[in-house]
């Protein structure tokens, strides 16, 4: 579904990703760990052109979108991404930030949207938060309603970059939980994360990533219980 | 008697041969080179302000970038009485109406400052939004037109009518190009009268007071946004 060729990504004098290649199937819950500046981030932002890669390709569904004259808006209409900060429309209500970009490009109409937006915000328990701006919700919350957000375009994959880090420890799992209900219908996920217990449980595929590369990439049972390497090993003993 | 000495100084710098006619004409053009200036400068500012923005794909400044840059930089970098005198004196050195190269002149001086208040206005919404926005398929115009001008509004409101009151207060300088503002006229009557106090207090005070119900008038409308979106 989405083909990784020999990734770099550089920014100024600093070489942050240095040749990735993977290949993510259809269905699959790639979860990424790595020490901070690994780039496992920046890679993940590449996946949808949020970063400009400086060297290779990414193909998604049969398209280069590195390509330059690939139309990236229609290729990211099918790429959900969740971000650390949410990120959720401050001038906009729970509401409007949901159905704006189903609306706006016309995938569905405005009756349908709101339909579609309240069975999804039902089903994240945040149903009667619907016309309240992001301001009034916890963080929590929050990042629930961004990942609704995302949801209402129907895409095909989702992205999700760190979204527990931002959050205070008695919200963690309740995001978690509604990463795991959507893994749970067989969406296609990747996802950057430091919740070991996540990677161990929902991951399908668990990458080690560090100094740019993907430096080891396993089964969970396997990558954590017998690490090959030794940073890897250096890794998780320090989070473990 | 000191009593009636202020209350004959009144009467000759207002009441006599219907002088305050004169303040209020005065006014009239204070204001009038004031609010279409700001409305030009407004206009201006936000085109500058997007020019100034433009980056082509590789990140670097556009043409229209450069000559933004180039605009703000001028009129920034000479004093307003000189840009009124060259524009009177030299640019439209024929023109019959003063009034409308005033506004002209402060126009495009007020241009140059909202200009940078527009762009920092925009810079200053979290980029975070941007991104969001283009991740869901959203291209960058439309994301700027839904979510990121909305959330600029707001910030630049405050220095936007501050941007004003300086402008309104800059008019006084039209009395150069032979303008007759509230300035001049307090000035003309107080050379008159050989008492410049009343004139110039006068004067003085009527700013004064424009002024404040003007900082009212924003205050109000800037608490109605933020109460529209509970931030």
């Amino acid at each position: 579904m989405i083909i990784v060729k020999d990734l770099h990504k550089t920014f100024e004098n600093n070489h942050v990703l240095r040749g990735v290649s993977y290949h993510v199937h259809q269905g699959e819950k790639i979860v990424i760990i790595g020490p901070s500046g690994s780039g496992k981030s920046t890679f993940l932002r590449c996946l949808n052109l949020l970063e400009t890669p400086t060297e290779g390709q990414i193909w998604f569904d049969g398209i280069n979108i590195t390509d330059p004259k690939t139309d990236i808006d229609k290729v990211r209409e099918h790429m959900g991404m969740v971000f650390q900060n949410f990120n959720l429309f401050n001038n906009l209500t729970i509401m409007q930030n949901i159905t704006l970009a189903p609306v706006k490009l016309k995938v569905m109409g405005k009756e349908e949207a709101n339909e579609n937006a309240l069975k999804l915000l039902e089903r994240v328990g945040l149903k009667e938060k619907a016309d309240v701006y992001p301001s009034q919700l916890s963080g929590g919350q929050k990042q629930r309603v961004a990942i609704v957000r995302s949801l209402a375009m129907n895409p095909r994959v989702m992205l999700f970059d760190e979204p527990t880090s931002a959050l205070d420890p008695e919200m963690v799992g309740e995001v978690l939980d509604v990463m795991k209900g959507l893994a749970e219908t067989g969406m296609t996920m990747v996802v950057v994360t430091h919740e070991m217990g996540f990677a161990r449980e929902v991951g399908s595929k668990v990458l080690f990533m560090d100094e740019g590369v993907i430096m080891e990439e396993n089964e969970p049972q396997e990558f954590f219980n017998r690490p090959k390497s030794q940073r890897l090993q250096d890794f998780l003993s320090k989070v473990l | 008697m000191w009593f009636e000495k202020t209350a004959k100084m009144f009467d000759a710098a207002f009441i006599s041969g219907d002088r305050w006619k004169l303040y209020i004409k005065g006014l009239g053009v204070t204001l009038q080179i004031a609010v279409f200036a700001a409305i030009l400068g407004m206009i201006i500012g936000t085109i500058v302000a997007f020019m100034k923005l433009s980056v082509k794909r590789n990140g670097k400044k556009t043409i229209l970038a450069v000559i933004a840059n180039i605009y703000i930089d001028v009129i920034r970098g000479t004093p307003s009485v000189l840009q009124l005198m060259i524009m009177w004196f030299i640019i439209f050195s024929g023109a019959m109406n003063g009034i409308l190269v005033a506004i002209l002149s402060f126009g495009v001086n007020s241009g140059a400052y909202v200009a940078e208040i527009v762009r920092a206005g925009i810079l200053a919404v979290d980029k975070g939004q941007m991104e969001a926005g283009r991740s869901l398929g959203l291209s960058k115009s439309q994301t700027m037109i839904s979510i990121i001008i909305p959330q600029a509004v707001k910030n630049v409101l405050p220095p936007i009518g501050n941007e004003f009151i300086v402008l309104l207060k800059e008019t006084a300088i039209v009395g150069y190009v032979s303008l007759t503002d509230l300035t001049r006229a307090a000035n003309q009557i107080a050379s008159r009268t050989y008492e410049p106090f009343m004139p110039l207090i006068g004067a003085a005070v009527i700013y004064f007071v424009v002024i404040k119900i003007l900082t009212i008038l924003l205050e109000k409308f800037e608490r109605r946004l933020r109460k529209s979106d509970n931030r």
